[in-house]
């Protein structure tokens, strides 16, 4: 295992930010914290930079007692929301920092400068400086001074928030293909379960302040722990008292199966490709249902209609 | 540029206008006379010295306000504005009681150059800190932690990361401090004694020139201390730009 977190503890005032976490996570992956933002992600990825301290318990990174080191001494790359450029310095520059740090030989230095700013796709901006660069442009940059001094983990705290929804997306495939070609441990925090699922090799499930669970996308996603994790990787409603994920639900005109719940259509809502319908059951539960256009109009559903609901075969309960 | 132009351009004009009223030759006389130029000397010098000190106290306060907590901090950031917000002449009094001839502290500084540095550096204070605050309460931390994870010590970071982006504030807030600085009068005039050759300042002798009635003569003092500020904010500025710049662009 390359980090080891270990009956962390940690609070601020009164307000318990992480609360006895232990977790491992495993080397040459790319990890995602997730969960909802004051949920403690953050925090407990700064305290594995070693950014904020623990106010107990143990952290060690490759096998190394880190509990104490500075963030200088623990070899970690560390990737912010909102980028923390060196405004005054050019990109090349930027990048160049950590390895100047270390006083490596100049030749050195602008080859792998070189060599990582081709690897972002910044070649042609290395004699800008960070405010003549956009936001992805910029993280971009982050990401390549990050990576310049070989740190044992990366860690990335937010790295795509302040991006618009376009540029996110690239980036963060982007991020997993680099990921595929560097190998280096990763681990980033993430409000956006979609992009956890998409990137993350293996999540952990983080709120307030408790680790609810650990696993990869599949999973999360089909053996949700509990009701939180539930309801946080997916949109959920509920059936028959239980949560039950909105197109895991079979709609039906006629009784079929016994065991249907039965009820009436009180909205019909078209968004692309899905409809998404609002059922009132006769036993006065709101259902949430979604299926595909062409079923719905198989069905010939509309606002009043008589429709029988069962879950699907195979579908994630809780 | 109207309201410009006649809060500025025109009183800066007939200042130049009045002190070549006399020709060349009353620019020579003033500014041989001996203690018309040991004035200059004095006064110039004495603000690029308390202007120095101004720079590094200045940040360093500033930088106490806004990182640092502590009881009476918002009382603290209140009264830094005191010498600047005082009428100059309240300040020469209260420097008088606190440094003149029976002072409580038993610190005798009237009616030397220690006066005219005090006095300077009392009304002057506030430049430094007041450009450099915001410029610190706008920068991220997260700058310096980015530092710190890429192997940067606390010295190291503040040298190469937070110094620049204060720079051009600093510079700002030292331009404001010697400005003012070799302007001053009303602070150091009790305190000081004005003895010629001594402690007497630029300002104070130009009074004295208005006093004599030699018009011309006060002028063309006004007109030098009107070039050597020009010359520092000019100078000030352009060390600001290189530093700045020193560890930006590649090369």
């Amino acid at each position: 295992m390359s980090i080891e977190v270990k009956n962390v503890n940690k609070r601020f005032g009164d307000f318990v930010a992480l609360d006895d976490v232990s977790v491992s996570l495993p080397t040459g992956q790319l990890t995602a914290l997730l969960g909802p933002s004051g949920g403690g992600k953050s925090t407990l990825l700064r305290i594995i930079a070693g950014l904020d301290s623990a106010d107990s318990g143990s952290i060690s990174i490759e096998g190394t007692e880190a509990t104490h080191l500075p963030p200088q001494k623990r070899n970690i790359g560390f990737v912010f929301q909102h980028y923390a450029a060196f405004k005054h310095m050019s990109v090349a520059k930027n990048v160049a920092f950590g390895l100047e740090i270390r006083k490596k030989p100049k030749p050195e230095i602008e080859r792998k400068v070189n060599e990582l700013l081709d690897l972002v796709h910044l070649s042609q901006f290395a004699n800008r400086l960070p405010a003549q660069l956009s936001g992805g442009q910029r993280q971009r940059m982050a990401l390549a001074r990050a990576l310049a001094v070989e740190p044992t983990v990366l860690l990335l705290d937010e790295p795509f928030g302040a991006l618009d929804a376009k540029v996110r997306k690239e980036l963060r495939d982007w991020l997993r293909r680099l990921h595929d070609e560097v190998h280096v441990t990763t681990v980033f925090v993430t409000h956006d379960q979609e992009e956890a699922l998409e990137v993350a090799d293996e999540i952990v499930v983080i709120n307030q302040g408790r680790v609810e669970q650990v696993g990869t996308p599949d999973q999360l996603y089909d053996a949700p722990a509990n009701d939180f994790v539930m309801s946080f990787l997916g949109d959920v409603t509920t059936l028959g008292g239980e949560l039950i994920r909105p197109h895991d639900i079979e709609v039906d005109v006629t009784p079929g199966e016994p065991g249907a719940i039965e009820g009436s259509v009180s909205r019909v809502l078209r968004i692309g490709f899905e409809v998404r319908l609002t059922v009132l059951t006769d036993v006065g539960e709101v259902v949430t249902v979604e299926l595909t256009r062409t079923n719905a109009r198989r069905l010939g559903i509309a606002e009043g209609s008589r429709v029988y609901l069962n879950a699907v075969l195979g579908a994630t309960r809780v | 540029m109207i309201w410009f132009s006649l809060l500025v351009l025109i009183p800066l004009a007939a200042i130049i206008v009045k002190a070549s009223g006399g020709g060349w030759h009353t620019y020579a006389d003033t500014l041989s006379n001996s203690q018309t130029l040991d004035a200059i000397k004095l006064t110039v010098g004495t603000s690029l010295l308390v202007t120095a000190l101004n720079m590094v106290m200045g940040t360093i306060i500033a930088w106490v306000l806004v990182r640092d907590r502590f009881p009476g901090k918002a009382l603290l950031d209140l009264v830094i504005d005191i010498p600047f917000a005082l009428p100059t002449i309240v300040a020469g009094l209260v420097l008088l009681s606190l440094y003149g001839a029976d002072s409580p502290l038993g610190l005798h500084f009237a009616n030397t150059r220690s006066a005219v540095f005090l006095a300077i550096a009392f009304v002057t204070l506030p430049f430094v800190v007041r450009t450099v605050q915001p410029v610190l309460e706008e920068m991220e931390t997260d700058v310096e932690d980015a530092a710190a994870s890429l192997g940067a010590s606390r010295a190291v970071t503040f040298r190469r990361v937070v110094l620049p982006t204060l720079v051009p504030a600093i510079f700002a807030g030292a331009s404001l401090s010697f400005a003012r600085g070799i302007s001053e009068y009303g602070s150091l005039v009790l305190l000081s004694g004005n003895l010629p050759h001594r402690t007497e300042v630029t300002s104070v002798r130009v009074m004295s020139y208005l006093e004599g009635g030699d018009t011309a003569a006060a002028a063309s003092v006004a007109t030098v201390l009107l070039v050597v500020a020009l010359l520092a904010i000019v100078s000030l500025d352009i060390i600001a730009r290189r530093v700045a710049r020193r560890d930006g662009r590649n090369g």
